[in-house]
């Protein structure tokens, strides 16, 4: 959905990388913290349903960072099958510009990935606007590739990435793959194959 | 008006009709502008545009886009078209003596008829009517081009052109006389203006559909500037004659190389679905060839497959639909056709195995097969051949389209490079033996006609055709840069962080999962690329330079594209890639492990979007 995470104005904040403390969702009371953020620094407007939906169901995928007991950067997140693959969503991902380039974001969205991971996904996608080279890199880092482009995905035209990671899997060899795949083409052969569009 | 044309060329790039041109008053009540002639003839004439452009989109079903605008929000479109042009056109002539009558006045002659002004002050009299009858001008030659291109079979297509010329013109002389008044007035005009003159528009409200756009009110959109607009109908209509120009000649592999060039231009929803609309009409080529001549053209069958009854097998229908479908998915938007790419290759694989299965069940082994048999036997076995090769085309276009859409970070050139060459050396295997086999043929019909001189025929064979060659430019350039990223990584000259969470294994997976699922290139996988970089040095490949093999080539093979511009064009293009690289190399040899922080590379595409050329600068 969105990540903030480039840029940073003029104005940072001094601070050790030990000073930024990471908690899980914890319920109710760090929900306006995350709106607030959210509103703050993303372009899409959302509603409180919309992120209800989100810590509700899946509150171990979200986490808050705290500088001082100020909070400073979220991440939002959900995980589901989606066509025969379990896989884990990054909805929201934000850093407060003063704190941005310190690695927080990066954290964060780890954190959650990490989770996913243990929970039994095959694979992490999000989108990511075309222009957000703070987000394309930090995700590229992590290991991400752009899996597709969405022309216009966004209202105001810019197209997107789909970014996808997939977890190591148990080793096939890929001639098994093929050999399996190649018996069911043939032994669907005879029906009436329809063509993709 | 210019507004008008703002809020046309904002719904071409995909906003909504509701929300762009039928924002304007007139346009949704044109009863209301039957007693101002100027006005209603404009109005009527935007209607009927839309309503044609709207036809053209709709039957070409590109998806995505179109979803969007072809809604209609329960607005009518539907007038009179066939007067709007012959009110358009006398509201030009009562103008054009409005204009003579100015210009007799300035000249100080007398005026024969008593004209109404178009407005109040005699000053500007002359110039306002210059840059209406402009406008009126653009519109019905705009007109007439959407009604040329819609002509069957291409029959419109060189009357399209001429009006196409007509519609630049009259572009470049609206936006001159802006130039020329905006210089007088001396004034600043805002850039975002949506009017050549820069005041507000009368007539327009963006709410007013606000309720016809279920099922939540719209956000509010920015409409294109006016110099925006003319900008983007100037490409619009560049693109349009480009299709014009069409050869229409009924040759697959020439169409999919115009599709391929006319996309290079990245041309907008419009002029993709007029493209689709003359390459396609009835379930034939342009209207007139029928699929299967088509592909027994391209495959080079024999003549008598015209009376042959392959045309009706299941599988022979389908490579039929297969075809069609890959033309329409050529002609859409660069994301949603690399996808569609991706996806149908199985569809063709699909196919090869069921032509292949129909061989064996028919034939099984070729001896003592009575004599007609033997023909549909060729026949398939030639089929079989030009499937395979089309199956590599559409990967390595699949492939091509990944750079051009920016799919591929750095740290995964070396992989999709290999990807590259590994599927460009089958698809050259695949062309020459379908140009060898086509020859053999052509030589057998000629053998009654001519000597037949011993080992020439064995010495023609092994000839690689132009096109061939040209291919082989390309092949080499990408082993060359498999190469080159290999031995970098390999003497740790471009440093890779580890990813925390896979590994380079899944990245590849991920990128080439459609070519490893439709078998593409048999049995070929990670391993098989990892075992041919993990030694690769610049030592090596200081002794063996692919890059000096991809010039020498695209040298030699210029002359037999001399009449194609665009071939070569891109040789030279692959001639300076290969130079560049070339060049890199052998510094990056020199320099070795001295490739220190006072020197930086990167891999950039300056020379060619799909081929990288590698640069060394001072940081």
């Amino acid at each position: 959905m969105d990540t903030g995470v480039s840029g940073g104005g003029d104005e940072k904040a001094e601070f050790d990388p030990s000073e930024i403390t990471y908690v899980s969702y914890g319920g109710e009371h760090h929900l306006p913290l995350i709106m607030n953020l959210v509103d703050q620094e993303l372009s899409e407007p959302y509603s409180i349903f919309t992120y209800r939906y989100f810590v509700y169901l899946w509150p171990q995928l979200s986490f808050l960072a705290f500088h001082k007991e100020k909070c400073v950067g979220t991440v939002v997140c959900k995980m589901g099958e989606h066509r025969s693959t379990y896989r884990g969503y990054i909805a929201m991902l934000v850093v407060v510009k003063p704190y941005r380039g310190k690695g927080i974001a990066t954290e964060l969205v780890s954190r959650s990935i990490r989770v996913m991971q243990e929970s039994g996904c095959e694979e992490v996608t999000l989108e990511a606007e075309v222009t957000n080279k703070g987000a394309l890199a930090l995700y590229g880092r992590l290991g991400f590739i752009r899996a597709k482009r969405l022309f216009r995905y966004y209202l105001n035209g810019v197209d997107a990435f789909r970014l996808k990671l997939l977890f190591p899997q148990p080793y096939i060899h890929p001639s098994l793959l093929m050999e399996a795949h190649e018996d069911s083409i043939r032994r669907s052969s005879s029906d009436t194959i329809e063509v993709s569009h | 008006m210019d507004h008008l044309l703002a809020c046309e060329a904002t719904w071409h790039k995909g906003h909504s009709l509701a929300q762009t041109v039928f924002s304007c008053i007139y346009l949704l009540r044109p009863e209301r502008t039957t007693s101002h002639a100027l006005l209603h003839s404009y109005s009527s004439v935007i209607r009927a545009t839309c309503k044609a452009v709207i036809s053209v989109v709709s039957d070409a079903r590109t998806h995505e886009e179109e979803d969007l605008f072809t809604m209609m929000y329960g607005l009518n479109l539907n007038g009179e078209d066939e007067k709007c042009l012959s009110i358009l056109n006398a509201v030009e002539e009562t103008i054009s003596r409005q204009l003579r009558a100015c210009r007799a006045l300035s000249a100080r002659r007398k005026v024969l008829e008593d004209i109404e002004p178009l407005q109040n002050n005699p000053m500007l009299e002359e110039g306002y009517c210059r840059a209406i009858l402009a406008r009126l001008r653009f519109r019905k030659h705009f007109y007439h081009v959407l009604m040329c291109l819609k002509r069957p079979q291409g029959r419109g297509l060189q009357l399209a052109r001429k009006h196409v010329a007509s519609c630049i013109s009259e572009l470049k002389a609206i936006r001159e006389l802006s130039g020329q008044h905006t210089a007088c007035g001396g004034q600043t005009i805002s850039e975002d203006r949506t009017t050549a003159s820069g005041r507000q528009p009368v007539g327009f409200d963006a709410s007013l559909n606000a309720r016809l756009s279920a099922p939540t009110p719209p956000r509010s959109i920015k409409i294109l500037s006016w110099s925006e607009a003319i900008e983007y109908f100037l490409k619009l209509l560049q693109d349009l004659d480009i299709i014009s120009s069409c050869s229409l000649e009924n040759s697959l592999d020439c169409v999919l190389h115009f599709v391929v060039q006319f996309q290079k231009s990245q041309p907008d929803l419009v002029a993709r679905a007029h493209l689709q609309r003359l390459l396609l009409q009835d379930g034939k080529l342009f209207g007139r060839e029928a699929i299967f001549s088509v592909i027994s053209k391209a495959a080079t069958l024999p003549e008598v497959v015209k009376n042959h009854d392959i045309e009706k097998m299941e599988c022979v229908i389908q490579l039929g639909q297969l075809v069609i479908n890959l033309l329409r998915i050529l002609c859409a938007n660069s994301a949603w056709q690399r996808r569609k790419l991706g996806k149908i290759l199985q569809d063709w694989r699909v196919t090869y195995i069921q032509l292949e299965l129909a061989l064996r069940s028919k034939f099984g082994e070729p001896s003592g097969t009575p004599s007609g048999e033997n023909i549909c036997m060729n026949i398939l076995k030639q089929l079989l051949v030009w499937v395979e090769e089309k199956v590599y085309w559409i990967a390595s276009r699949f492939l091509m389209l990944g750079f051009e859409l920016e799919l591929y970070s750095t740290s995964e050139y070396g992989m999709v490079y290999w990807y590259i060459y590994v599927v460009s050396v089958k698809l050259v295997e695949k062309l020459h033996h379908r140009i060898s086999i086509s020859n053999r043929g052509k030589r057998v019909k000629c053998r009654g006609k001519k000597k037949r001189v011993p080992g020439k025929d064995a010495t023609r064979d092994i000839q690689f055709s132009p096109t061939v060659l040209f291919l082989q430019s390309h092949i080499c350039l990408a082993e060359g840069l498999t190469m080159m990223l290999a031995a970098l990584r390999n003497e740790k000259m471009i440093l890779e962080s580890p990813t925390p969470f896979n590994s380079d294994q899944e990245r590849f997976f991920q990128h080439f999962e459609l070519l490893q699922k439709a078998g593409i290139p048999d049995h070929n996988s990670y391993q098989s690329f990892e075992g041919s970089t993990k030694n690769a040095s610049l030592s090596m490949l200081a002794m063996y330079n692919h890059f000096k093999d991809a010039q020498r080539i695209a040298k030699e093979v210029k002359s037999s594209f001399s009449d194609d511009p665009e071939r070569l064009s891109e040789l030279r293009r692959i001639e300076q890639v290969a130079e560049h690289n070339s060049v890199a190399l052998s510094l990056l040899c020199r320099v070795g492990d001295a490739l220190d922080s006072s020197l930086k590379l990167s891999f950039e595409f300056s020379h060619h979007p799909h081929f990288a050329t590698a640069v060394v600068r001072r940081s």
